[in-house]
């Protein structure tokens, strides 16, 4: 059913919940109801990992609070709620033939996004100050790496556990660094080596993204560290006073790229609404995908819909460096990683 | 239910010893108290959870999982129950045996901190002290151009601070009680024997005081090792972590089995200390003053350390009450916490959405989640209170009314378990409980009333203590002759114990309400998006980076808060005796 049968079922349900795990949902609720007035939108804004435990804990109780759900973490996403009956995909007619196939199963991607590194661009009017991830684990940037507690943020514990599966590149990266080939010391392969490394260098852990971007991006600081966040946080340069940039040409990369993805309550309360609010959050027959599309057609976020322009201020996709994950190869080490920062803490 | 066709002689022996009431009671504690927690230790047994246990104790995770979490929670329990012992000790020594000035003033704000949420006063450290290791916005002391240093800003050392500050009014009202009935006498003669002060304190009043000081410092380490929002706020950004706060951040990332392992562990310690100082205590019986009731003591005269004694007092309380509450409401206005008394706005509280302020979200008082959370938190703490001052009323009168018997006796040592179960793994259990549907009842998940009834069981042993003080209130002898001219138990308690009770049960139940409403440890694991409280959304948000909004929050959580404990003191002057002349 396209948006205009959607409509007059959602209106009669007259509300809809939906989990996020960015706080741009705020924007989109806004949006929403001004464009569908008689809906009211409850958006909460969940991170990925809490929105899993809750989600889970919701299923075992029999309780069904959400009805959109809009989450990264893929790895843990397929398995634990796709897969045992959690959540069930939806695709809207009207995008699906304008999403690439890798994009619309086993769940619908609404955009890329990333977790890289970031560098304040005001201090480094060269560029990034940062040429080699393994510069990270020097003295010059000792307790000046920041980034979210890799336990608290999923996001975060794919990136860690991509630069496991990434060993290679890792080593190679090393020797290009030092010039000499890696010694592991208790390390399993180079990528343990740099995790471990980098919590030695007291990297700073932080609660959130927000807390992130602060620390790197604000503006005046004479000495400003570097860290993992969004690309797309960059979008708030301007209303929040930082000067965030990405470090693209880093090696071996700076960080992850992964699938943004949206999904339905296996049993909706709202089952329309539901269904119109992923329609719109797929965007309109705009240039640019509309009110909904707009919080995430920003520079950094890559939207998945062919006929959306790349946006002009970001990095084409093609030259950003960063690492596509592989949910499967990720989801089978991702719990062993977890367990060896919970050792570095 | 009765069988009503049962003879007069089985029923007379049924009721003899309030079998029926007594059943009841006690059914009604262990499911409310003994069930969640026996199902949490069953959870953690299952084929494919037991493994938790060895992750936790034993494997390479075991240190960064449990030992060093368990470290800084002994020290933090130890320090603080030291701390609080000394502070709450020396304050009620000034107010109770000394002519110290404005000996009611100290008296009525020794009792205020306890009142306060702890994160109230961690976010107001936070307001003051943070310096700049995670970025954002720094505090106003580093604002000012001090240069703060990580362990002032950070870890282990505010959260000493802030704890003591906060449990201390605990033990001040233990100790402050146990001076007020030191006997006169034994003090007289000893001052007419020629005794010193010092050797009096240390001869005869310590002695004597001994049981308050061990119970005070018993409940502040069980208080100390259980808090969970301090060292979450302030330990965090330098990786320090508590067992509570180690429980927190596995439920939330769903490894559920470590998780309540840990909880299990943390029962376990607090309960153990509990344990060890009642043993103490009741090892050395004799502390009871053996002549009848001596006149007030004297006080001792202070002569020139009046006024530094008084100062030192000003200090310690100030510090406590009035700085955090002063400083929350100062930064909930000001756009910078580097500026605190400058630019101030009232956009936090009234301002409407804006983009260019903190991505958009508007003042508390235009925001629905807040609004709703403010209900749903006024809601649960007058339901708190009713249901709890309800079952603490009907398990104290069982067991004043039917002292006799095993079943009194289980009835007394359940109603006050929870005291052994610090909040948050108490709210762990009760997912674990209550989360799932059993048998034909629904899964609670999500709702007001799990909220209700685990906050209900939570409190039990205050709810128990303050029925049993107003139980002994209301003389027996009323009761008895009712009973004697045949009135049932349900008019006897509606004619006679509850309206003679009503002002007792009443301040009972505003403590309940506060207790409840400034509660984080319990709730934060039961929070859901859908039923929201204030606390969580202060924790939230501060833990997000916006400062503001949870110090708003804060304050009006506090002033509901001190509101309603004066209201509450008031009401029970009568049973604080110290504070008389």
């Amino acid at each position: 059913m396209g948006p205009e049968e959607l409509l007059p079922l959602a209106q009669e349900e007259g509300k809809v919940t939906v989990y996020s795990f960015t706080s741009r949902i705020g924007k989109v609720e806004a949006a929403f109801e001004e464009t569908y007035p008689d809906i009211d939108l409850q958006g909460f804004d969940i991170s990925s990992t809490e929105q899993i435990a809750r989600l889970q804990a919701e299923a075992q109780a029999g309780v069904t609070n959400a009805d959109v759900i809009y989450i990264s973490d893929t790895p843990v996403v397929l398995t634990e709620l796709l897969e045992t009956g959690i959540i069930a995909p939806f695709v809207p007619p009207r995008v699906a033939d304008r999403v690439p196939q890798e994009y619309q199963s086993p769940l619908l991607a609404q955009r890329l996004s990333t977790k890289v590194l970031m560098y304040n661009e005001e201090a480094n009017p060269d560029g990034a100050p940062v040429t080699n991830l393994w510069q990270l684990t020097t003295g010059d940037w000792r307790g000046r790496v920041v980034m979210v507690d890799p336990l608290q943020r999923g996001d975060y514990l794919d990136l860690m556990t991509e630069i496991v599966l990434r060993s290679d590149a890792m080593a190679a990266a090393y020797e290009e660094q030092f010039g000499k080939a890696i010694e592991l010391g208790d390390a399993a392969n180079a990528g343990e080596k740099f995790i471990m490394d980098l919590f030695a260098n007291d990297v700073i852990l932080v609660g959130s993204t927000d807390d992130v971007n602060v620390a790197v991006g604000a503006k005046g600081q004479e000495n400003p560290p570097v860290g993992f966040t969004s690309y797309s946080d960059r979008r708030d340069n301007e209303e929040e006073g930082w000067a965030l940039q990405v470090a693209n040409s880093v090696e071996p990369a700076p960080g992850i790229i992964f699938p943004a993805v949206l999904a339905l309550a296996a049993e909706p309360n709202n089952p329309a609404a539901a269904r119109l609010v992923i329609d719109f959050l797929m965007g309109d027959e705009s240039e640019t995908g509309g009110a909904g599309l707009a919080p995430f057609y920003v520079a950094g976020d890559y939207v998945t819909r062919t006929d959306i322009p790349p946006h002009p201020d970001a990095v084409s996709l093609s030259d950003f460096t960063a690492w596509r994950i592989a949910p499967n190869e990720t989801a089978k080490i991702r719990s062993e990683i977890g367990d060896l920062i919970l050792t570095l803490q | 239910m009765v069988d009503v066709t049962m003879n007069r002689q089985g029923r007379r022996v049924l009721f003899k010893h309030g079998t029926v009431l007594k059943t009841v009671v006690l059914a009604l504690l262990i499911a409310l108290i003994v069930l969640p927690l026996l199902r949490t230790v069953l959870f953690t047994l299952q084929p494919d959870t037991v493994k938790a246990w060895s992750d936790v104790l034993t494997g390479r995770l075991s240190t960064n999982l449990f030992y060093k979490p368990l470290g800084n929670t002994l020290l933090i329990g130890v320090v603080v129950a030291s701390g609080c012992v000394l502070l709450g000790g020396f304050l009620a020594w000034l107010v109770v045996m000394t002519n110290v000035p404005f000996r009611k003033t100290i008296g009525v704000m020794a009792t205020l901190p306890f009142m306060i949420p702890s994160f109230a006063a961690a976010l107001a450290w936070g307001a003051l002290f943070r310096n700049d290791r995670v970025g954002g916005q720094v505090g106003w002391l580093q604002g000012m151009g001090l240069d703060i240093p990580d362990w002032l800003a950070w870890g282990i050392t505010p959260t000493l601070i802030v704890l003591t500050l906060h449990y201390f009014s605990l033990a001040f009202t233990i100790i402050a009680a146990a001076l007020a009935t030191v006997n006169s006498d034994l003090v007289e003669a000893a001052q007419i024997a020629g005794a010193k002060g010092g050797r009096i304190l240390m001869g005869i009043i310590l002695p004597v005081t001994t049981p308050a000081l061990v119970a005070a410092g018993s409940l502040c380490f069980a208080g100390a090792v259980s808090n969970f929002a301090t060292p979450a706020l302030l330990g965090l950004p330098v990786r320090m972590q508590t067992l509570s706060t180690r429980l927190f951040g596995m439920i939330e990332v769903g490894q559920v089995g470590r998780g309540y392992v840990i909880g299990i562990l943390l029962v376990l310690i607090s309960g153990a200390f509990l344990w060890a100082g009642n043993r103490i205590v009741s090892g050395r019986r004799s502390y009871a003053t053996i002549t009848g009731k001596g006149g007030r003591a004297k006080r001792f005269d202070l002569r020139s350390a009046r006024w530094p004694l008084c100062a030192v007092a000003m200090v310690i309380l100030i510090s406590s009450t009035i700085l955090p509450v002063v400083i929350l409401s100062a930064s909930s206005l000001a756009p910078s916490s580097a500026n605190l008394f400058s630019n101030w706005t009232l956009h936090y509280w009234i301002g409407p959405s804006s983009q260019s302020i903190a991505q958009g979200i508007p003042g508390i008082v235009h925001n629905q989640d807040i609004v709703r959370a403010l209900t749903v938190t006024l809601g649960l703490g007058l339901a708190v209170a009713f249901t709890g001052m309800f079952v603490g009323l009907l398990a104290s009168y069982t067991t004043a009314r039917f002292r006799k018997g095993w079943m009194s006796a289980v009835i007394t040592q359940v109603s006050f378990l929870p005291l052994l179960v610090p909040g948050i793994a108490f709210g762990a259990a009760y997912i674990a409980y209550l989360g799932a549907p059993i048998g034909p009842f629904p899964a609670l998940y999500g709702t007001f009333a799990l909220l209700v009834i685990a906050a209900t069981a939570y409190l039990l042993p205050f709810s128990v203590q303050t029925g049993r003080a107003v139980i002994q209130q209301v003389g027996g002898e009323l009761e008895e002759s009712a009973r004697i001219t045949g009135a049932s138990f349900a008019r006897r308690l509606s004619a006679i114990t509850v309206p003679l009770a009503i002002r007792g049960l009443t301040a009972g139940g505003i403590l309940i309400f506060v207790k409840i409403i400034r509660d984080l440890s319990l709730v934060v694991l039961l929070f859901t998006p859908t039923m929201p409280v204030l606390s969580v959304l202060a924790y939230r948000y501060a833990s997000e980076g916006f400062g503001q909004f949870a110090n708003a929050i804060t304050v009006v959580i506090l002033f509901i808060s001190i509101a309603a404990t004066l209201i509450a003191n008031w009401l029970q002057a009568k049973s604080q005796p110290w504070l008389k002349n």
